[in-house]
């Protein structure tokens, strides 16, 4: 059996008196795309933020690679092969677009320069918009367009593994769709990905593995083929509109064969 | 005219040089430093110690005597000294603030300066010292003799300002100063270290406040405890003319008001007005700051006059 690429163990954070996660514990093998999913308060982001290491753990072990990554900082994290896609995007407002791409590849760039241009081009190839836009301020790009420059920046570092929080908070349906279209194009890539969504159906239709939390603890792991709309329902306590919103994405994940690591089946 | 425009250039040059350190502080943290001025006074305080090779009183030893140092090792060891102070600061200070607000940390920077100014009464007293001058003479300029001190000072802010600028455009690490005060938590998140940069801005501002305290020096002849400071203020509001994120607009922002003084100084003397340099400065700032709310408006206003006469005439 392989190590997983990412090991979550028993792990406990919060802030000042308040303890938001109880134990949380999963694992992400190497090339899967496993999303957290839970209602407001549920600990999702908090969990992301662990991982991401700008959230200290209390107790427990984050292992990336099969090594110990708990107590590193996020930028010696990033320099280990994370990236990430943060909740709100935050991408640099005052800088251009391929000044923000610039800064994506901070640690490739100090790792080896002649790898930053055909990471810049491969950027630009996967999105477009972002060479024709590459001397506008980020700051006055639409939110969709911000989100393919917040996964451009963290795509231009060739990492292992993309922590992408909440891609969705904030865009029009029309931006969620485009962004939908990009996550999807990353997942072909073959890059693990861990995914916190607000928006279950839009996630459900991202991910092979569900991850479902409830008060800071994971109440239910398992492939999406397997999660049918009863079990989020119990675990969620989702309305019956987004239940049957979920229900159809799923049917929709369910419909051909899920086969672990691979993309094929998903549109491009 | 001539005259106003040397003296006003040569105070100038000292101003921006503060400013400057307020505007790389402020660009990379969001945080306007008051305790610079104070900073650039310590430092000089060490190379007038080490140049004149005075006589401290330290604890357990009979006067003991510095050997005389030249002024070149002097002004290094104070410029040296002072990022230090700042990069201390930074890492005592600033980094256990964490992810306070910067006004927070402003008023910790004038707890610095208190400490600081307290810290040279104590050691050195209230009287002026004197630290001799690296160079004398220099050109005349409009009958103006300007000392190879202030050249460097007005050569050295206009270098800086937009040597500054270009690193900050041009390199990773620049970059990643600009970004550090948009957005400190994403910085970290793409691998940029945010420890590093806090403490080269907190030092490079202390060092800055040095180079100016230095080469203003030789100008006004003694030193003092709070003697920089009072130029700091200066410093400040030329950062501020300048937009407090412009490093050639600190610069800009400190010929300015070096320029206003001495045409005050040149043209209302006769009033014997009290503080006249510092009225000056408020004035200055007053119509910049009115000037930057009220012309936008008066340039959309004549815009948008020309279409309205075509529409009555229509």
């Amino acid at each position: 059996m392989t190590t997983p690429l990412l090991e979550v163990r028993d792990i406990t954070a919060g802030f000042g008196a308040t303890t938001v996660l109880h134990g949380v514990s999963f694992d992400v093998p190497q090339g899967s795309i496993a999303g957290i999913f839970g209602l407001n308060g549920a600990g999702k982001s908090v969990t992301m933020k662990v991982l991401g290491g700008s959230v200290p753990a209390r107790s427990g072990s984050v292992h990336f690679r099969g090594q110990d990554i708990t107590k590193l900082s996020p930028e010696k994290r990033v320099a280990m092969g994370m990236g990430h896609v943060p909740q709100g995007r935050q991408v640099f407002p005052g800088l251009t677009v391929e000044e923000n791409l610039r800064l994506g590849a901070y640690t490739l760039r100090r790792k080896d320069k002649k790898r930053y241009g055909p990471a810049l081009n491969g950027v630009f190839d996967r999105f477009p918009i972002l060479a024709q836009r590459r001397g506008q301020l980020a700051g006055t790009m639409s939110g969709g367009q911000q989100a393919s420059l917040a996964v451009g920046r963290a795509l231009i570092n060739e990492p292992d593994l993309i922590l992408v929080d909440e891609p969705s908070a904030g865009l029009s349906p029309v931006a969620t769709l485009e962004l939908d279209e990009v996550l999807q194009a990353v997942a072909h890539t073959g890059v693990t990905m861990v995914l916190v969504e607000q928006n279950i159906a839009f996630g459900l239709s991202l991910v092979d593995t569900a991850h479902l939390m409830q008060t800071g603890t994971v109440v239910h792991s398992g492939p999406v083929g397997e999660l049918d709309d009863q079990t989020l329902a119990t675990h969620l306590g989702i309305g019956r509109v987004l239940q049957a919103a979920a229900g159809s994405a799923l049917a929709a994940r369910q419909a051909p064969p899920v086969k672990k690591g691979s993309r094929a089946r998903r549109p491009a | 005219m001539g005259q106003v425009l040397v003296l006003g250039l040569i105070s100038g040059g000292i101003y921006a040089l503060f400013a400057l350190g307020v505007v790389m502080v402020h660009r990379g943290t969001g945080v306007l430093t008051f305790a610079n001025g104070e900073v650039g006074t310590a430092g000089l305080f060490l190379a007038a110690l080490l140049v004149d090779g005075w006589t401290i009183p330290v604890p357990f030893i009979d006067n003991p005597t510095l050997p005389a140092l030249p002024w070149a090792l002097g002004a290094l060891a104070a410029v040296a000294f002072a990022a230090l102070l700042g990069c201390l600061f930074e890492v005592l200070v600033v980094r256990r603030m964490g992810v306070s607000d910067p006004v927070a940390v402003a008023v910790a920077t004038v707890g610095l300066a208190l400490f600081l100014l307290a810290s040279e009464l104590q050691i050195f007293g209230e009287s002026p010292k004197e630290l001799a001058a690296p160079v004398t003479g220099g050109p005349t300029i409009f009958g103006v003799i300007v000392t190879p001190t202030q050249i460097a000072g007005l050569l050295l802010a206009i270098a800086l300002g937009f040597g500054l600028q270009a690193v900050l455009r041009r390199t990773d690490f620049g970059l990643g100063i600009l970004a550090a005060a948009q957005d400190p938590a994403a910085v970290r998140l793409v691998g940029v270290p945010l420890s590093r940069i806090s403490l080269t801005i907190w030092g490079a501002g202390a060092a800055l406040a040095a180079i100016a305290a230095l080469l203003v020096e030789p100008t006004v002849g003694i030193l003092y405890p709070g003697y920089a400071s009072e130029l700091y203020v200066v410093g400040l509001a030329a950062a501020v003319i300048g937009g407090l994120n412009s490093l050639p607009g600190a610069v800009v922002g400190g010929c300015v008001l070096g320029i206003a003084q001495s045409a005050a100084t040149r043209y209302l003397s006769d009033l014997h007005l009290p503080g006249l340099h510092f009225v000056v400065v408020l004035v200055v700032l007053l119509v910049v700051m009115l000037g930057r709310q009220l012309l936008p408006e008066l340039i959309k206003r004549m815009d948008t006059a020309p279409s309205r006469a075509a529409e009555v005439s229509a």
